[in-house]
C-alpha cells in the first residue's frame, strides 16, 4: 500500500515517493471545497492551472449549453414533472450556479398553470417574464447537458480532495530553491 | 423566424427539433474535455485525447442507434410477427 491519505499537501513541491514507484495520494479538503465552489477552482489552487482552465471550460460548457439548449425551465427543483427534479441532484454539483439558476427560474421566471405543483409564494406575476417552458427532446437533451456538467464536476471534486501526487501534476516550473542555484552553478561552470 | 425577435438566449429553448442529434457532437466534446483534464497523467497530447474520445463517444452512440433500429425494426418483427 503506497497511500498517503491524510498528509497535508504542500503546493509548492508534490514531491512523489521516490521509493514506490506509485503515485501517492494526498489529502485536500480546501481544495475540494474551491471545487465544488467553482469548476476548477479546485485545481487552480494547487496551481494545476492547464488542467483548472480545461475543467472549468468544459463543465461550464456544458452546463451553459444545456441552458442555451433547454431555456431556463432544465433546472427547476420545484418542477411538476418528477425526472426533472431528480436531475437537480447531479446538477446540484456545479456548485452555487446551479442553486442560483433555480433561485432566478423559481423568482422571476417560473409559471403554473392552475392546480399545479409548485410554489405560489415565488410564483412570477402573471405576464411578467413568462418563460417559454422547453418540451420534448430539446428539454430532455438541455437537462443531460445540465446533469452531465454536475456528474464531471463531482469527478472534479474528488480529484482535487484527493489529488494524486505525481511528477508532472505542478503546471509549474518544479523548483527546490537552494538546490536548484547549486546544480545551475555547477552545470554553468 | 418570427421566433427568433422574442427569442432570449439562455431563458427561452432554442427550437432544435428537427436537429437535435447534432447537439451530440458539443456534448462529447466537453464531456472529453473536462474528463480528460482529470485522467490525462501529462498535459501534452491532451487535446488529441479530448478528439479521440470525442470520436469514440460520437461513433459508439452511432453504434448503439443502428444496434437498436436493426432489433426493433428487423429483428422483433421477424422474431415476433404482429398477427394480422
Amino acid at each position: 500500500m503506497h497511500s498517503v491519505v491524510g498528509r497535508t499537501p504542500s503546493y509548492d513541491l508534490p514531491v512523489p515517493r521516490a521509493d514506490s514507484g506509485h503515485a501517492g495520494t494526498t489529502f485536500d479538503p480546501i481544495a475540494g471545497l474551491l471545487a465544488l465552489v467553482l469548476p476548477g477552482l479546485g485545481h487552480a489552487v494547487q496551481r494545476r492551472y492547464r488542467r483548472a482552465a480545461c475543467i472549468c471550460v468544459g463543465v461550464l460548457g456544458l452546463y451553459f449549453g444545456g441552458l442555451l439548449i433547454g431555456g431556463l425551465s432544465v433546472v427547476d427543483l420545484r418542477s411538476p414533472r418528477t425526472e426533472t427534479r431528480i436531475s437537480f441532484l447531479a446538477q446540484a454539483f456545479v456548485g452555487p450556479l446551479a442553486f442560483a439558476t433555480d433561485r432566478l427560474h423559481q423568482t422571476r421566471f417560473k409559471t403554473l398553470t392552475p392546480g399545479q405543483r409548485g410554489s405560489p409564494p415565488t410564483l412570477a406575476p402573471p405576464g411578467a417574464n413568462r418563460l417559454e417552458v422547453s418540451l420534448g427532446k430539446v428539454n430532455e437533451i438541455g437537462v443531460l447537458y445540465t446533469v452531465l456538467a454536475g456528474m464531471l464536476n463531482f469527478i472534479v471534486f474528488l480529484d482535487a480532495l484527493l489529488p494524486s501526487v505525481r511528477e508532472e501534476e505542478s503546471d509549474t516550473p518544479r523548483t527546490s530553491g537552494a538546490l536548484d542555484a547549486v546544480l545551475s552553478k555547477g552545470s554553468s561552470s | 423566424m418570427i421566433w427568433l425577435l422574442a427569442y432570449r438566449p439562455f431563458i427561452d429553448p432554442l427550437d432544435l427539433h428537427d436537429a437535435w442529434f447534432f447537439l451530440l457532437l458539443p456534448l462529447a466534446f466537453f464531456v472529453s474535455m473536462a474528463y480528460k483534464a482529470v485522467r490525462v497523467p501529462t498535459m501534452a497530447g491532451y487535446w488529441k485525447q479530448v478528439l479521440w474520445m470525442s470520436a469514440q463517444i460520437v461513433l459508439g452512440m452511432v453504434g448503439l442507434g443502428a444496434a437498436f433500429y436493426i432489433v426493433i425494426e428487423w429483428l422483433v418483427p421477424m422474431l415476433a410477427p404482429v398477427p394480422l
